[in-house]
């Protein structure tokens, strides 16, 4: 049952160049919204219930004869699930009226169904060539959907893109066979006791670094952040949520984090790089956003600080800070696809993605401004909104594991994203409407929808966040917090 | 009675509130009617009420001793039939006055919402919903106030909400005090002697009533708000209903709630209090060159004689207290009602524009002549009674001072309404104004209505004195043993009553003085007192809003807030603005320094970032 989820957008992803054919808008549009909403009712409805008892196994089978290919659904697989589901609903919603002009509307459905499957699949597997393996389907589709396109800088920042992943790809790999000859397995149950009864931390610790590199690489932290304000920017308004929204999460957050906390323990050493990490992102995204201009790329800079909260809140190790961490990339899955999604929309009403030129649209575009609003302010983190919520638990969490230093920090990044989201609120909504925006129309009602959907939920969850943390997050920090005694425990499957 | 009625009196004014509020402002008639009828309900719930036997309802609020208890007997009784009273008047008034007001539907809502919380305050029997009431009055007010809609009416607004929460703040905290040193909050429960805390307790509950009432010097904003809010209104509140609850807070304060001796310092603060009032205000109404303003300055002037018998602790005095409030409250509000009248048939109330309206208004000239006989104090009308009253409690005191300060104030209350009445309604016919008839049935029969209650408190004092004041006293028993109002021979013939008529001589002695010397020009008739050498300075003075606490704190306020924008939040807001922002714009420019595309140089800082994190890692698993 697990594999409808990597089954159902596969074959849809299938489908859909052949449906292209018979109906160029129509059906595309009605079946992958329609595809994302079961998937996302799926893993409420019935992933949720099946977990209820801590995670399940299930096995592959090919006429009766069992596979070597295992899924793994578990508290923090289901957690990705929900938010990858979440945000391709919202992104798929909106695509119904943004993919209009780029054409090939199937095609662009296929590549993203196919990415969705790749990450669903990566959440889902529960041995390291299958980490590997649907990571790469899924950045393939995502080379692909950078230059859908199909200009100038497009092709440029999806060819940097590709070349800087396959540097990733290559760390990961080299890792993952260094790990293979040690131990002689591949699933996280036989890598963990292999690794228990050999004495190697030092190539432990390489192996480590190797990951910390592509999975690095994946997720944009600082120093392997280069190749994101590129590519995210470039991209057509839904992939860029799509890919700062959850790929970057999914693929590195969630690699790295599953194979450092469930597969290898986390050690002082990875606490304390991670927290390094973590702080450095937090800073050099931030700084760098402010002195963008292009809307676009200052919200792709601010992607990289905010996954330096996410590291740094899952780097402290303690129950709390993977609380914080979990929260605060789910919410950053909200308030960052939302952002782009209406930087996408102010860039198709207006033709710009230049600050400098924009100036208030909010009489033109009032309800892009106002959601806008509501996501710039979620992210600086202001109460009671989400973003706030997630940032406080980060903190007291750094607080009470003794780094009041990072503590303080983390603060202070939070006030630099203030300042370079008021910028933003300010030289695109706010201030005197400028001339040559007097004729510019709100978005399209879908585009729209999703956008008050994404900023309807960034509310809510904010105001109802006991909630959200007593029912998502803590069933996920708890499979984290549980560390190599997880993978363990499915030893015998 | 049953107890759960004791809400009814302000349920129903709530009731017709929300009602005003809702209906629609095209159905005139129909609010009107519904206004005026309810109000008249009110009236009659209010004498239902009136003559009951004490009755109490709690019902259980927050706990902590915090309950929502009512008490219903002599004092709560009096002062609610006052106040249905007033309301019935003054809706009927607006009837024809506030009709065509752009947010009459406000304005009806808050009269009665202002019923309401007044009803409220007066039945409280714990401090906490007292103190409710009280503040939802100081709502309402803002509300009304700003209803005038002239260019300063919200800064009067304002000013009278500030003045209003500095007083009630005071309130609160003397309740607070008074609660921790008594430990309830249940009124009737309290009783003590002042001393030490409770002290404190004391002098801060004062000012919490006597700010309430208008005194000085937390009466400033009552002049402003003559001008700017609807006449009705000062009719209302500030002329009424106020002095009816401060008062009324006043004497609870000295009768229950602590134990006021005779010629204690509280006594003494009290009396000298009342007696700056007096005289300060009085010299201000003089003065007044507008029919308004100079109602409002006796507004507060008036407040000190009932502070100045309150405060006597002597029990002539302190009836005598009360029976001025409500005597003031009468024809202080048919004054200014008259005033309204004036104005709406004139379109001013400047004392210069207008004369001779004898003539054409009669039958208003006719209660505000009573009304003004009734406030100087003229045999035999009602001011005179509580007036004789307040000087004999004084003069028992045995600080004849105090006695001097009423009887300046009397001469100048007369001399200063010989001027009013003379410019207004006598005198040549003023040319600067057209046509005048007299005003409309619902405009006339409230002033005609209180200036009859004047003359029937002044001959049959009696009545009100046995029906009302003397079930108040009589349920304190320190204060009210064996009252004889007899005794003191309120007739005209004691030294005391026959100095108060000398007052009164002297005072149209100085009218007839100053009319000759102003070129026999009504208006100008306190003009040589204006002219005294030093009082004219400081007269300019207070013209300048010297002497406005208020305005003066607001100047204080806005220089020291200068002073901290200049070296405080400036000095700050460089740090914020240059220093800040000069050290991030230069980390932003070494990072897009850093970004310049180029593939290898993203790939050498990975692979640096890759050795860098190994050899950190090994480092630290050593």
């Amino acid at each position: 049952m697990i594999f409808l989820f990597i089954i159902i957008p596969l074959l849809l992803a299938g489908l859909m160049p052949l449906l292209g054919k018979i109906s160029k808008r129509f059906l595309p549009d009605l079946l992958a919204n329609a595809t994302m909403l079961f998937l996302l009712v799926f893993s409420v409805l019935s992933a949720k219930p099946l977990i209820a008892h801590g995670g399940v196994i299930q096995q592959a089978f090919w006429f009766g004869a069992p596979l070597n290919i295992r899924l793994l659904l578990d508290g923090f697989s289901l957690f990705m699930l929900f938010t990858i589901s979440l945000v391709s609903f919202a992104v798929t919603l909106y695509s119904i009226n943004y993919m209009e002009h780029y054409g090939a509307k199937a095609n662009y459905y296929a590549l993203l169904l196919v990415m969705i499957a790749g990450m669903n699949g990566l959440v889902l597997t529960s041995d390291l060539f299958n980490i590997y393996l649907f990571l790469e389907v899924a950045a393939v589709a995502s080379y692909a959907l950078v230059a859908f396109g199909q200009g100038h800088d497009e092709l440029e920042a999806s060819f940097k893109y590709l070349m800087l992943s396959a540097v990733a790809s290559a760390a990961i790999l080299l890792s993952i066979a260094v790990i293979f000859g040690l131990t002689g397995g591949l699933s996280f149950g036989t890598v963990a006791s292999g690794l228990k009864m050999l004495n190697i931390k030092y190539v432990v610790g390489f192996c480590s670094g190797l990951f910390l590199m592509g999975f690095g690489l994946k997720a944009a932290i600082v120093p392997f952040h280069s190749w994101l304000p590129d590519a995210h920017p470039s991209a057509p308004a839904p992939i860029s949520a799509m890919l700062s929204g959850v790929l970057i999460k999914v693929s590195g957050v969630y690699a790295m984090m599953r194979i450092f906390l469930n597969v290898f323990g986390l050690t002082p050493a990875l606490t304390t790089v991670l927290t390094v990490l973590g702080i450095a992102s937090i800073f050099v995204g931030a700084l760098a956003a402010l002195g963008q201009n292009d809307i676009k790329r200052m919200l792709a800079y601010s992607s990289i600080s905010q996954i330096g909260y996410v590291i740094l809140g899952f780097g402290i190790g303690t129950p709390l800070g993977f609380i914080g961490g979990l929260f605060h990339l789910f919410n950053h899955a909200l308030f960052k696809s939302l952002l782009f999604l209406n930087a996408g929309a102010v860039e198709q009403s207006t033709g710009t993605r230049s600050l400098d030129k924009m100036g208030g649209l909010a009489k033109r575009m009032p309800l892009t401004a106002a959601t806008s609003a509501v996501g710039s302010l979620s992210i600086a983190g202001v109460p009671p909104l989400n973003g706030f919520w997630s940032k406080l638990l980060i903190i007291i969490a750094l607080v009470q594991a003794k780094m009041v230093i990072l503590a303080v920090l983390a603060v202070l990044g939070s006030v630099i994203t203030l300042w370079y989201y008021l910028v933003l609120q300010h030289n695109a909504f706010f201030g005197k409407l400028n001339e040559t925006w007097k004729s510019v129309r709100e978005a399209p009602f879908w585009m729209s929808a999703a956008t008050v959907l994404l900023a309807l939920l960034c509310i809510v969850t904010g105001l109802v966040f006991p909630m959200v943390i007593h029912s998502w997050l803590q069933p996920a920090a708890d499979v984290l917090s549980g560390g190599v005694a997880v993978a363990l425990n499915f030893i015998g499957f | 009675m049953n107890p759960q009625n004791l809400s009814i009196p302000i349920l129903v004014p709530f009731l017709l509130a929300l009602i005003s509020f809702l209906l629609p402002a095209r159905i005139k008639w129909l609010r009107e009617t519904v206004a005026v009828l309810g109000a008249a309900a009110i009236v009659y719930i209010a004498v239902t009420f009136f003559g009951q036997k004490e009755t109490f309802y709690v019902l259980p609020w927050l706990g902590h001793g915090i309950d929502f208890e009512l008490r219903l007997y002599q004092f709560s009784q009096f002062i609610l039939l006052a106040v249905s009273g007033f309301v019935f008047l003054i809706t009927l008034y607006s009837t024809v006055r506030m009709a065509g007001d752009p947010r009459i539907r406000e304005y009806y809502g808050y009269l009665f919402l202002t019923a309401a919380m007044a009803s409220g305050a007066v039945l409280a029997n714990n401090f906490v919903p007292l103190v409710f009431f009280w503040e939802g009055l100081l709502i309402t007010l803002y509300a009304l106030i700003t209803i005038g809609g002239k260019k300063n009416s919200h800064r009067t607004a304002v000013k009278s909400f500030l003045i209003g929460g500095f007083c009630d703040f005071c309130l609160i905290l003397g309740i607070a005090i008074l609660w921790s040193q008594t430990g309830t909050l249940r009124m009737s429960d309290i009783s003590v002697v002042p001393q030490g805390l409770t002290a404190v307790s004391f002098y801060l509950m004062m000012i919490g009533a006597i700010g309430k009432a208008g005194s000085m010097p937390f009466h400033t904003w009552i002049p402003d708000a003559a001008v700017d809010a609807p006449v009705a209104v000062m009719a209302y509140i500030p002329a009424a209903l106020e002095k009816l609850l401060g008062i009324y807070l006043l004497a609870r304060i000295c009768l229950d709630l602590f134990k006021l001796e005779v010629n204690s310092q509280f006594s003494l603060v009290l009396m000298t209090v009342g007696a700056l009032t007096i005289v300060l205000a009085v010299f201000m109404a003089l003065i007044q060159k507008d029919l308004k303003k100079l109602l409002s300055y006796h507004a507060v002037s008036q407040v000190g004689y009932m502070m100045l018998g309150i405060g006597t602790a002597v029990p002539i005095g302190i009836a005598g207290g009360i029976f001025h409030m409500i005597n003031h409250a009468m024809y202080k509000s048919g004054l200014f009602l008259a005033a309204g009248s004036v104005e709406q048939q004139t379109g001013t109330t400047e004392l210069k524009k207008l004369g001779g309206l004898y003539r054409v208004m009669p039958l208003t000239t006719l209660g505000f002549v009573i009304c003004a006989a009734a406030i100087s104090g003229i045999w035999p009308l009602n001011g005179f009674v509580s007036k004789e009253m307040v000087f004999h409690g004084s003069y028992e005191t045995g600080y004849t001072i105090f006695t001097i300060a009423a009887w300046l104030g009397a001469i100048l209350t007369f001399a200063s309404f010989l001027k009013a009445g003379h410019s207004v309604f006598f005198g040549p016919r003023s040319q600067e104004i057209g046509e005048v008839k007299e005003s409309r049935s619902p405009i006339y029969i409230p002033i005609l209505a209180l200036a009859g209650l004047c003359v029937l408190f002044g001959v049959y004092n009696q009545l009100p004195l046995k029906l009302f004041i003397q079930p108040i006293l009589a349920g304190h028993a320190a204060a009210g043993e064996h009252i004889d109002f007899t005794a003191h021979a309120l007739a005209v013939f004691n030294p005391i009553a026959l100095i108060s008529l000398g007052c009164l001589l002297l005072a149209l002695g100085l009218h007839v003085f100053g009319f000759r010397r102003g070129g026999n020009k009504a208006y100008m008739a306190s003009e040589p007192i204006h002219r005294l050498p030093i009082l004219h300075t400081l007269y300019d003075w207070a013209e300048a809003r010297v002497f406005d606490l208020y305005e003066q704190g607001i100047k204080f306020l806005q220089a020291l807030s200068q002073f901290l924008f200049k070296f405080v939040d400036r000095p700050i807001d460089f740090f914020y603005e240059k220093i800040v922002v000069a050290v991030g714009r230069a980390a932003t420019n070494v990072l897009k320094a850093a970004h310049n595309g180029f593939y290898a140089n993203y790939l050498a800082w990975s692979i640096g970032g890759l050795v860098l994190i190994v050899w950190a890692i090994g480092a630290l698993l050593r």
